[in-house]
């Protein structure tokens, strides 16, 4: 039952994709029945998913040590989520958003192409299978970003082709030497490193180091994080608010696997590799910021927080403690959930209004607000102000590096992330006060301009999510907390 | 019930708006109605015995509530105070076109403001904290004028930048005590190994409440905020919320630093520097609400005093432990009186520069007396409520002198202490006795008649309201023996105040002795300060000037520049060596040099020369007069730029790098654009098509409509797959790199 859940949860997209590509004379009614049912149905069999036990499936071996297998555990069952139910807001919102633009069916055959891909990515059993599917959703999620066809887009689609084949490289380079000193490529909680290892220390460290580099591309880790702010905001809206929230976390899924399933805490922490990697994620946390406050392109300020946000759950998971990859685990779900609330907002404000720059959006509350009331709530969520959804894992995020150990870093980063958080409240909060108070002078507009409901109830619902997420946060929490502890 | 307390005005909240929406009188109503069941509420729990609740999991931990004497005696105040602001409002607003969400909002501020007040641990209170700030907010840009909206920013910086502190502060004595219960603290701090690091967090957490409490340094939010609130929220703002400020420092002060003296002595310092600060800030004042905001900065400094000196006595706080929890009550009652009263005013004339408003009062003794009542509270007089609790606070003060001068130790401070004190009492009393003279005694030059004339200028519910609040002074004060002592009595266990050794008489000849001699200073500042100096004659009448100087704004001459110009560089220590030092006389020169250093920097660039010479004459400035703003101006903006570019630099360095190599390595990748792709194959197809084309008459002769067409697809295709192949190279490049750099690190270590 479960197997054959999985499989359908892997199938069910491709083939929708697939059936969409082809038919790109369907008439549009058609095809938003199509790509939305598909989307509703992935995220119908992902709930029932959650309650299953681990499925288990062989879908075939390149050679003897060479299998392609699916089997998840609770981390893949955290990326599956995110997954499933992030693409069905934004597929819905795409449905209205997307409906004066060209190419429309081929767009949302991309969408569930990538989310197929992904699917698959969350649910392997090793890394040959993790690392084919990861480069399989690069391939599949480039289109996204291309499909406006203008020459910036473009430019940006090769840029991201570029960051991310070229960090996969790196990160295939630790996939052979890890090959050579791991009992077994397949996933297992404090890594599978054999008795070689020890000997070849240097070495490993080093491709473990270059293939965090690597796989960091995708999440936007620096020095590998130009893509992001030139990827993000050329796609229309729905597909920024999946790349952002969704498939740059892929970034930090193979991250997690490649540190805590194949080599292991044990064998990393306290080495330079640690610190190096923590020093990084603190340098793009405050630099995404910093450039975020400078950026008047309210898309583009969205991407470079993105970039800032991904790295709070990568120092969490680089910290290794308990609390502090607790809190990137939460803060991966929070960030999705708050990250697609505000890139639909961006599109919502591009498409009603047409306005793409922060200066102008003055008095945008009085035009549409519920879209700004679900915006200043995600926003004060990713600031941190409770009860939203990101100070829970703020918290822990927090608390783990201040147990970390490791001198210096374990009170630099806590301070680096509140001073990160009051810059996000500075490159957030004025579109909040100059929207909803824009001053004596300002006339209010006869009526409210919110689009349809497929445009602003997505929107709300993410938002509301935000606040829900962050109240009932007990019982995720004790969840999360107990699969972190198991990793360390 | 606790729930109820919390989330009953909160849940309530989105029935007033919705009712709102349709009828103005319904939702007036409603508002009231939910905040007086609030009050019967907070009453009722008086009577019952002590509770505690929690709900597991929210944000994460989990929120838990208790009440005890104090909390509830609080709870009381907090539901009064709000339920006459509301009645009081209804007339207020009756004006105003978008006053609906300001009851949204009040409602759901009353929720968290009382969540604050009962949270039994650190984490809770900054939940409730963290909701109160932001939602109260919108109380302060209510009006949306350019002033309200600058306010507005200033009260949200402090809030967040307090919040993210407190929060700071929150999670080192997570790490450290592994609990922030507020009643396992104090065994939890004795057992803590590290002493220092609890310092450290109590510093961050003192930060984030005092910014709220308006304690100096941070007071700056309180004169902007109130004076552009509406009349009804400044009473609450500075009433209660400035004691929600209060409230997070003495769970510190009774708890994790109990008879700590360091930590007393420097509560004490902070405390009278506010209470003198903002005594002098409302003297100069000539704003009717400006002045009652500095009052509260002063009227803070009073309790943090108490608080202090709670730290210093150690064991036999029982004095300062009454006087604090006394002076908060008291306050928050005076503040109520006087804002309200202030409402009226303002609600009549849409003014508040004294000089606008003078002789309003006359002819209107309802008014009239409870402001008088109010201003006299405040100032100390015998028979009201302040009286007892500024009694109190200074008898604790006489007392630790005493103990000093038994053990033999320097007393010199603690006289400075009461001194300080009781010249701020006598400027409390000369500033009211301003406001006084001016509402009530003066005449207006022009419009005196008119003032007269206004016999109906609140309705019967405003008035009821006011003469409630007002009472209440007296009331108390008069029976301070049964009641003030009562209210004193329940708050021993959150003070974990001693034993009162000895019960005080307040009328005593040693007691009023203190109050007289700040009655006589205040009279002597109004006699001889405010009449002579703030008061300048003009054509044959006379004004009210302020004569504080502009540029003296803490929050223009040093936290807006070190926020929004310094600190956004990465070069933090630099800018943070320029903020810090700024107030400091050798500071003055440090600028300077560091100016002509900068100066020499640019020196050599033409462009930047005027530049540089700029900052090295703003920082002569500065120098004679290091107070001034100018230097920070040009060397600011200009660092800013510096560091905003070598982010960016930063930023693409790889993007750079790649550049790089395509210009240098991958230069040969781009074939030349040469003609010879004229001789293509598929040029030469398109010919023959377009020869074809001609034959069968559909083209004329001489165009190459297919040969160009084929040209251009042949051209992109090119073009893309060495975009692709071109990317791809980049790839391997890096894979080849990284090799490399494997086999370089093999080879050293074998060798």
């Amino acid at each position: 039952m479960n197997n054959l859940i999985l499989i359908l949860m892997l199938i069910l997209p491709f083939a929708g994709g697939i059936t969409l590509g082809c038919m790109k004379k369907a008439s549009k009614p058609a095809a938003d029945i199509i790509f939305t049912s598909v989307l509703a149905l992935e995220a119908v069999l992902t709930l029932g998913y959650l309650f299953l036990p681990d499925a288990e499936i062989r879908l075939f071996s390149m050679t003897e040590q060479l299998t392609v297998r699916l089997k998840t555990d609770s981390v893949g069952r955290i990326f599956l989520s995110i997954g499933a139910f992030g693409f069905l807001p934004a597929g819905i919102y795409a449905t209205k958003y997307m409906a004066h633009g060209e190419r429309q069916t081929s767009f949302y055959s991309w969408m569930l192409l990538s989310l197929g891909a992904l699917v698959g990515m969350d649910s392997s059993e090793n890394l040959i299978t993790m690392y084919l599917f990861f480069e399989l959703a690069t391939l599949l999620s480039v289109p996204l970003v291309l499909h406006d066809r203008t020459e910036e887009s473009i430019r940006a689609a090769l840029k991201y082709l570029f960051y991310s084949i070229g960090g996969a490289f790196l990160a295939l380079l630790a996939v052979f030497v890890l090959g050579a000193h791991t009992e077994t490529l397949a996933f297992a909680a404090g890594g599978t490193l054999n008795s070689s290892a020890a000997e070849h220390r240097v070495l490993i460290e080093i491709v473990t180091f270059l293939g965090v580099i690597g796989f960091g591309a995708k999440a936007g880790l620096y020095p590998l994080h130009g893509w992001l702010p030139s990827a993000h905001p050329v796609a229309p809206a729905p597909a920024s608010a999946v790349l952002s929230a969704i498939i740059a976390k892929a970034g930090v899924l193979a991250i997690t696997r490649l540190v805590f399933y194949i080599v292991g805490t044990e064998f990393l922490r306290g080495t330079w590799v640690q610190i190096t990697w923590i020093s990084l994620a603190l340098l793009t946390v405050f630099m995404g910021s910093m450039m975020a406050y400078r950026e008047d392109v309210f898309k583009k300020r969205l991407a470079y927080s993105s970039v800032s946000q991904i790295s709070y759950i990568l120092t969490g998971l680089f910290c290794m403690t308990s609390e502090s990859i607790a809190g990137g685990f939460l803060h991966v779900i929070f960030h999705a959930c708050i990250k697609s609330c505000l890139f639909l907002v961006a599109g919502s404000f591009i498409v009603n209004l047409g306005k793409t720059k922060v200066s102008e959006l003055r008095g945008v509350g009085k035009a549409m607000p519920i879209t700004l009331w679900s915006f200043t709530i995600a926003a004060l969520g990713l600031i941190g102000i409770p009860p939203a959804a990101g100070f829970v894992s703020k918290w822990y995020l927090a608390l783990g590096a201040l147990d970390s150990g490791l001198k210096v870093i374990n009170w630099l980063a806590p301070v680096i992330l509140l001073v990160s958080a009051l810059l996000t409240a500075a490159y957030l909060l004025p579109i909040t006060i100059a929207g909803f108070f824009p001053g004596k002078d300002f006339v209010s507009p006869q009526r409210t301009n919110e689009g349809t409901a497929r445009m602003w109830l997505p929107i709300a619902i993410l938002g509301a999510m935000t606040l829900i997420l962050g109240i009932f946060a007990g019982g995720l929490t004790n969840w999360v907390m107990n699969l972190a502890e198991s990793l360390i | 019930m606790l729930y109820g307390l919390v989330f009953f005005p909160m849940i309530m909240s989105l029935p007033v708006w919705l009712i709102g929406k349709r009828h103005k009188k319904a939702r007036n109503i409603a508002a009231a109605a939910v905040t007086l069941l609030e009050l019967a509420m907070a009453t009722a729990l008086l009577w019952m015995p002590d509770m505690n609740a929690s709900i597991g999991g929210v944000a994460g931990l989990g929120i838990r509530l208790e009440t005890d004497g104090f909390r509830k005696v609080y709870l009381i105040v907090i539901a009064f105070l709000w339920s006459m602001t509301m009645l009081l409002g209804n007339e207020y607003f009756s004006h105003y076109e978008t006053c609906n969400r300001y009851y949204f909002f009040n409602l759901m501020t009353l929720g968290a403001t009382v969540g604050v007040f009962l949270a039994a641990d650190l984490f809770t209170a900054l939940i409730f904290f963290e909701i109160m700030s932001f939602t109260s907010y919108t109380w302060v840009i209510q009006e949306e004028t350019d002033s309200a909206i600058k306010a507005a920013n200033t009260y949200l910086a402090v809030a967040v930048i307090g919040g993210l502190a407190a929060l700071m502060g929150i999670f080192l004595l997570q790490d450290q005590l592994h609990t922030t219960a507020i009643s396992e603290l104090y065994n939890a701090a004795k057992a803590a190994p590290e002493k220092g690091c609890l310092y450290i967090a109590g510093a961050c957490i003192l930060f984030g409440f005092g910014a709220k409490a308006g304690m100096f340094p941070l007071h700056i939010w309180l004169p902007k905020a109130h004076p552009v609130a509406p009349a009804p929220a400044s009473a609450l703002l500075s009433g209660l919320l400035t004691k929600s400020g209060i409230f997070g420092i003495l769970v510190l002060s009774c708890n994790l630093f109990r008879n700590d003296p360091v930590w007393g002595s420097v509560i004490l310092c902070l405390g009278l520097i506010t209470m003198l600060l903002g005594a002098l800030l409302a003297l100069f004042s000539i704003d009717l609400k400006r002045t009652l905001a500095c009052s509260s900065v002063s009227q803070i400094g009073f309790i943090l005093t108490g608080i202090g000196m709670m730290g210093l006595l150690g064991a036999e706080n029982a004095l300062a432990a009454r006087g604090t929890l006394l002076h908060m009550l008291n306050h928050s009652l005076f503040k109520l009186v006087l804002f309200m009263s202030a409402a009226v005013v303002y609600m009549n004339l849409h003014q508040l520069d004294l000089n606008d408003i003078r002789g309003f009062g006359r002819k209107k003794p309802l008014l009239m007396i409870t402001f008088l009542l109010g201003a006299a509270g405040i100032g100390g007089v015998p028979l009201l409520n302040g009286y007892v609790s500024k009694t109190l606070l200074h008898e604790s003060i006489v007392e630790f002198t005493e103990i000093l001068h038994e053990s033999g130790s320097p007393t010199f401070f603690m006289h400075a202490a009461e001194w300080i004190f009781l010249i701020s009492g006598g400027i409390t009393v000369a500033y009211m006795t301003k406001l006084f003279v001016a509402l009530f005694v003066e005449k207006h030059p022009s419009r005196q008649a008119e003032f007269d004339a206004r016999t109906k200028y609140m309705n019967p519910v405003s008035a009821f309201a006011l003469l409630i609040s007002a009472i209440a002074l007296p009331a108390l004060g008069v029976t301070a023996n049964i009641s003030m002592n009562a209210i004193a009595d329940l708050g021993t266990d959150f003070f974990r105040a001693g034993a009162l050794e000895h019960s005080v008489h307040y009328l005593s000849w040693e007691n009023l002795r203190g109050g007289l001699i700040s009655i006589l200073i205040g009279a002597a500042l109004y006699f001889g300060v405010v009449r002579t100096v703030l008061i300048r004659k003009k054509d044959g009448g006379s004004e009210y000037v302020n004569l504080w100087p502009a540029w003296l704004d803490l929050e223009e001459l040093l936290y807006r520049p070190l926020l929004l110009k310094w600190l956004p560089g990465l070069l933090g220590p630099t800018a943070a060596l320029f903020g810090q030092n700024r107030l400091t006389a050798p500071a003055a020169n440090a600028v300077v040099k560091a100016g002509e250093k900068t100066a020499m920097l640019f020196g050599e660039n033409q462009l930047t020369a005027p530049a540089a010479k700029a900052v090295v004459r703003a920082g002569e400035e500065t120098a004679k007069l290091f107070g001034e703003n100018r230097i920070s101006g040009p060397a600011a903006s200009a660092l800013v730029r510096i560091q905003e570019i070598a982010s960016h630099a930063f930023s693409d360095l790889l993007d750079a790098a790649v550049f790089l190599l395509r210009k240098i390595v991958f230069k040969k990748l781009i074939p030349p654009d040469a003609d010879g792709e004229r001789n293509t194959l598929s040029y030469r197809i398109g010919r023959s098509i377009d020869r074809i084309a001609v034959r069968q008459g559909t083209e004329k002769e001489g165009e190459r409509r297919y040969a160009n067409l084929f040209h251009r697809g042949t051209k992109t295709l090119k073009d893309t797959t060495r975009s692709i192949s071109g990317t791809l190279s980049f790839a391997l490049l890096f894979l080849v790199l990284a090799i490399t750099a494997v086999f370089i690190y093999i080879i050293i270590m074998r060798g």
